[in-house]
């Protein structure tokens, strides 16, 4: 088995001020899982669209099956046997689990769906991916994420194809779910399907994919690597130093001391994360490192009030703030500026004044009239404090570029005099210029008392901008250490092997 | 199983059975049946011996049939997350089309054909610019109900044109063993469209472009021609309506089919189709027209004052979404 | 829709005139021609237009023709004006939006018109606005739709609502009467039922029956439109098993109505009398083969004689036969009974 069924070679895509792809190269070969590895932004997800159809790439070559075809569309690919499980779930919700794994290729007589038939052959289909209790007329929208996941590998299968890509697969599933994907991948590849396995877990990469291609900045750095036997540091070492290094603030010279302002103490929700624990004092920035799915994100969004926790307690400056609540949160003194901003966070057709005063419109309104000039004055005052471009409060948010919308968000909760800063992913979708003066921005926040906790899945910008660095794998924190002491390679081992593989030097 | 976290939902007997009842969703119209029953205890005890006859009951579905194919078109709109405001004036546009002193030359023949083919290029144009134009639904069809009725306007100079052709007129009162015909014609296209929108690839389809049309289309749905379709069969329904209401008031006129729109959109949303798409029920339209339809008759029957009968048609129609809810919420899964 | 919206329609058609030389007399003698039967509805009165006058404009608003009866209103007052040589008219387009019918006066005040005739689409809400042209010394005349003040008009001219249920309600006393039916059933089918005079005709037919001792027995509201009489008659018929006399207030909606009652089969049970006057309706009653008996006036007739008073009013004169100089504040046209007897009289100002 050594002849290569897909061949890719300098592969390259542009988007408006982007090269996603700068030259990727990727062959797969029958019965194989090939695993693609990268971190965030590397381009996996902008290959695997152009693998399955989804993006037509701007150069290089496609080899398949040894003639070289173009994907022009999702239909040709799937035509040539290529099916792709994507991340953000491609379900419709309103359709029963049969009408899924078939749309668009049902079984049919003169338009007429072959109910029996299609049932039949969803309920094998189900059964070979272990999951008989998934009925073929359940409405997808009413599974949970896992179900979802294996109806659309069951949607894989029923095209019978050669190559199936899978992002992610394994983020929304639980460990014996896990295992009972790789049952299906092993019996998969034996009939001489090859797989291409995305995933952040080097253990999981060890244990199924038989070989490996890293991405980095848009360009393939390593190619056909053994799967078991390349050590970690070098898969690593492969994908962090990067080519673009961004300017950190120096960071105080002593830690931060006095007593925290907010105290986070065996925090805990069912499925999401376990025992949480930390403290933020005043001036301090607090970082939490992890994967897309390691709970990181939920932890903050239970900080603030917006997900209810299970157990544990959360106070500020040593008083406990109602669970759950956001408007307790807020009143005692938090702030969050979440992952989704545009649309969690900004009012992206208002002005820049309307979105930095909207936290604050009551002290600025008499007997429920806004008085607006008062309103202006103080957003001016707090943009311009911010340096925030264009200056005039009164352009639209939407205009805006995404670091100084971040600094809107950031604005509006200085100017409610927050003193516990919450910001989740600070710098996506901000352009590299713009993600020193943001890091800036923040330090001089913390600098001026306030308590800032910032997650991030850029392993860099955590280790360069926090003074402390939770690490969070599988919904648990496992390891704590000041920045300084940790460099990216560690954290990175942490984060994908979970706590099982912290070497000695490491804890602290 | 050996999954730990079950990948169905908890509360699933009732899901099931309605899968074994062989349509997802029609559990929800559970609610709807409730007041249609509600409705006729009150009509059999309010107006005895005129409700509760079969004079009656074909009169009710009589009235309730052209609205009720306009609404099946609507259904399917809806559940591809489209709207159309345009089927009351598509309606006025070809019933005055079809009874111009032209139109009437060729016959009941002509005048149906007619009255189709305008309600159809209605609706492909209506189609064409929201799928190839990538225009927004309610604009497209909000200006086509502007123009289309201005047009009726026009060619009719504003005037009800009688039908002078006794044959047309004859398809209000032809019977098909003792039911009439028009009633029958309701009954045809319900079924036709339930069959359509449950047992077809082409109804699979717009669940699926309505719900995610992104999910459609990587799975290779052709999104925009199946949008332009959607539209086209509503033309059809208004078409089939035009010559149905044209045959009832032996008229052709530009105020035809007023309000029509809102009688159609309100009863989808009231049979349990969600307004953003994706997921809905044909018979849940039809039960909704049927509401709708049997209050108006019970309030004519009893000789109600206009003010009252709208006071409690609102309010008849939040008791009946409130049902429906309070169904869906027992049915609903906890993420 | 005919409707001369410019002076340059309105300036080709003073040029014919002037080449027939004496052209309105001619058009007046020739209106019994079926061509010219709807709009020529004040051609037995024509004396006025012999007596030329100076040159005058006036200015005419009305709502959307999207009725029947508006529709011949318009038309109406237009074949009204070419009667005149002496007279130009500035006819707005129609709406349905008080708003917009406001502007649209407001622009002819504004072109210095030497009178307007209104009839609006709400009376209260056009009111200021006539007052305005009065108080610019523009004459208005109100046609049909009072406005709320006095000051907002000259004349008002209008049909009489309440007349009408009146005349209804006599003729089907009578005819109850000669048939020697004891305790008729009788029912209404009325129009838009938020509109005053669609109250107005009610109470009329209703206080009218009374008189006679009757009562009636059931009463809804159509929409003025075809669909929506097929819709309320058919279900009132089933309400009703038996039916002595039906009055419906509007021909236009009376076309639905009247399929209603056929696709019911009970086309010889009882009587049916129509409203305003449509030559539909009239062309059935002098057939007498179906069950339509009478319809009670509400003519659209009235417009043409609304341009003759503006006309007048624009002139500074008044009406020849009356003994005060001016012209009156208020006419109120009446609501004659079209039967077999006197259609023949009437089908030349029956609206299409």
């Amino acid at each position: 088995m050594t002849e290569t069924m897909l061949q890719m070679t300098g592969i390259v895509k542009r988007f408006p001020g982007v090269v996603a792809l700068a030259g990727v190269d990727l062959d797969v070969r029958p019965g194989e899982v090939h695993c693609l590895l990268g971190q965030n932004g590397a381009g996996k997800s902008t290959l695997i669209k152009v693998l399955a159809g989804a993006h037509r790439p701007d150069e290089g070559r496609i080899l398949w099956e040894g003639s070289q075809v173009g994907f022009g569309s999702p239909v040709a690919a799937v035509r040539h046997g290529i099916a792709t499980i994507y991340q953000e779930l491609d379900l419709v919700d309103g359709l029963s689990v049969a009408d899924n794994i078939f749309l668009a290729h049902e079984y049919a007589s003169a338009g007429f769906v072959r109910g029996r038939e299609t049932r039949e052959v969803t309920v094998a289909l189900l059964e070979r991916l272990g999951h008989p209790d998934i009925s073929p007329g359940t409405e997808v929208g009413r599974l949970s994420a896992a179900g979802k996941q294996i109806v659309s590998m069951a949607r894989a299968l029923s095209h019978d194809a050669r190559l199936i890509v899978m992002d992610e697969p394994s983020a929304v599933l639980a460990h014996d779910e896990v295992e009972n994907l790789f049952r299906v991948i092993r019996g998969l590849t034996a009939a001489g399907t090859a797989i291409v396995y995305i995933s952040h877990r080097l253990e999981e990469i060890r244990e199924i994919g038989d070989r490996v291609t890293v991405l980095k900045d848009g360009r393939t750095v390593a190619a056909g690597l053994d799967a078991r036997t390349t050590p970690t540091t070098e898969i690593v070492k492969l994908m962090t130093g990067r080519t673009i290094e961004y300017a950190f603030p120096p960071r105080q010279s002593e830690p931060a001391d006095g007593d925290p302002l907010l105290e986070v103490s065996g925090l805990t929700r069912a499925g999401e994360f376990v025992d949480v624990s930390f403290a933020v004092r005043p001036g301090e920035i607090v970082g939490l490192a992890g994967l897309v799915g390691s709970g990181r994100s939920e932890i903050l969004e239970t900080v603030y009030g917006a997900r209810k926790a299970g157990a544990g307690t959360v106070s500020m400056g040593g008083r406990r703030v109602r669970p759950g609540s956001v408007p307790a949160a807020v009143r005692a003194g938090m702030g969050l500026a979440p992952e989704e901003r545009k649309a969690q966070a900004l009012f992206m057709l208002a002005s820049i004044a309307e979105n930095v005063v909207a936290s604050t419109l009551p002290r600025f309104a008499r007997a429920g009239f806004v008085d607006r000039r008062a309103a202006l004055e103080a957003a001016a005052a707090q943009t311009a404090a911010l340096e925030l471009r264009p200056k005039d409060p009164r352009r639209p948010v939407r205009t805006l570029s995404g670091g100084n919308q971040q600094k809107v968000v950031v604005g509006r909760w200085l100017l409610k005099g927050c003193k516990v800063l919450l910001l989740d992913e600070p710098t996506r979708g901000v352009d590299i210029g713009a993600r020193s003066e943001l890091y800036a921005l923040i330090r001089d926040l913390a600098d001026s008392g306030v308590g800032v906790v910032v997650v991030s899945s850029e392993v860099p910008e955590v280790l360069g901008l926090a003074d402390r660095v939770l690490v969070v794998a599988d919904g648990r924190i496992v390891h704590e250490a000041p920045a300084a002491e940790l460099d990216e390679h560690q954290v990175l081992d942490l984060v994908m092997e979970g706590s099982a593989v912290i070497t000695k030097e490491d804890v602290v | 199983m050996t999954a730990t976290e079950p990948a169905t939902a908890p509360d699933a007997p009732v899901l099931r059975r309605a899968a074994r009842l062989g349509s997802l969703g029609e559990a929800r119209n559970l609610g709807l049946i409730i007041v249609l029953v509600l409705l006729t205890v009150v009509g059999a005890i309010t107006a005895p011996g005129l409700f509760l006859t079969w004079g009656n009951l074909l009169n009710l579905l009589t009235t309730a049939s052209v609205i009720g194919v306009v609404t099946v078109g609507m259904t399917f709109v809806i559940i591809a997350g489209g709207i159309d405001l345009s089927v009351g004036a598509i309606i006025a546009l070809a019933s005055v089309w079809c009874t111009t002193l032209a139109s009437q030359g060729y016959g009941i023949g002509g005048m149906i054909f007619a009255a189709m083919a305008v309600a159809t290029i209605v609706g492909a144009v209506n189609g064409a610019l929201i799928a190839y134009g990538r225009m927004v639904p309610f604009i497209v069809t909000l200006a086509m109900y502007v123009s289309a009725r201005g047009l009726a306007e026009q060619i009719s100079g504003r005037r009800s044109q009688i039908v002078s052709d006794p044959a047309f007129a004859q398809i209000a009162f032809n019977k098909v063993l003792g039911i009439p015909l028009l009633v029958v014609i309701l009954a045809v296209v319900a079924v036709v469209g339930w069959v359509l929108l449950n047992r077809t690839t082409f109804g699979r389809r717009t669940f699926a472009v309505g719900g995610n049309a992104e999910a459609a289309r990587l799975a290779g749905i052709d999104v925009r021609r199946h949008t332009l379709l959607v539209y086209v069969l509503s033309g059809v329904c208004c078409g089939i309506g035009a010559v149905m209401l044209t045959a009832l008031t032996n008229t052709g006129a530009s105020t035809h089919g007023m309000l029509y729109e809102l009688d159609a959109i309100a009863a989808v949303i009231i049979g349990g189709t969600l307004l953003t798409g994706g997921r809905g029920s044909l018979v849940g339209s039809i039960l909704g027209v049927l509401v709708f339809t049997t209050i108006t008759n019970l309030f004519i029957l009893n000789n109600l004052e206009t003010p009252i009968q709208n006071i409690a048609k609102g309010a008849i129609i939040v008791a009946a979404v409130l049902l429906q809810r309070r169904g869906d919420r027992r049915n609903a899964v906890t993420h | 829709m005919s409707q001369p919206k410019s002076a340059v329609g309105r300036r080709r058609f003073l040029a014919g005139g002037a080449a027939i030389g004496t052209g309105a007399l001619l058009t007046a003698c020739t209106s019994n021609s079926p061509k010219e039967a709807e709009g020529s509805t004040g051609a037995t009165n024509a004396p006025a237009a012999a007596a030329e006058g100076p040159a005058v404009t006036i200015g005419f608003s009305a709502p959307a023709a999207d009725h029947g009866w508006i529709a011949a209103v318009t038309t109406n007052a237009v074949a009204r004006a070419k009667l005149y040589k002496d007279l130009t008219l500035e006819a707005t387009e129609g709406t349905n939006d008080p708003a917009q019918q406001i502007s649209a006066v407001k622009s002819l005040i504004a072109k210095k018109v030497d009178a307007l005739v209104i009839l609006p689409f709400d009376g209260k809400a056009l009111t200021e606005v006539a007052k305005e042209a009065m108080a610019a010394g523009i004459p208005v005349v109100n046609l049909d739709r009072a406005f709320s003040s006095p000051l907002a008009s000259h004349t008002f001219i209008g049909g009489d609502n309440y007349g009408m249920g009146v005349s209804a309600g006599n003729f089907i006393a009578a005819q109850m009467k000669a048939k020697n039916i004891g305790n008729p059933v009788i029912v209404e089918i009325a129009g838009l039922d938020n509109l005053e005079l669609t109250q107005d005709r009610s109470k009329g037919f209703k206080e009218a029956l009374a008189s006679h001792g009757l009562k009636v027995t059931a009463r809804q509201a159509a929409e003025f439109t075809a669909a929506t009489g097929q819709k309320v008659a058919s279900q009132v018929l089933q309400a009703n098993t038996k039916i002595d006399a039906l009055w419906n207030h509007d021909d236009d909606q009376g076309i639905g109505v009247e399929a209603a009652i056929k696709q019911s089969g009970r086309t010889d049970e009882f009587i049916m009398v129509g409203g305003a006057g449509s030559k539909h309706v009239m062309d059935l009653i002098k057939a007498d083969k179906s069950f339509v008996k009478a319809t009670v006036l509400y003519n659209p007739s009235m417009s043409g004689s609304a341009i003759s008073l503006g006309r007048l009013l624009a002139q500074k004169k008044g009406l020849s036969d009356l003994v005060e100089q001016e012209i009156p504040a208020s006419i109120t046209t009446y609501s004659a009974t079209v039967t077999k007897e006197n259609v023949d009289s009437y089908l030349p100002i029956g609206f299409a």
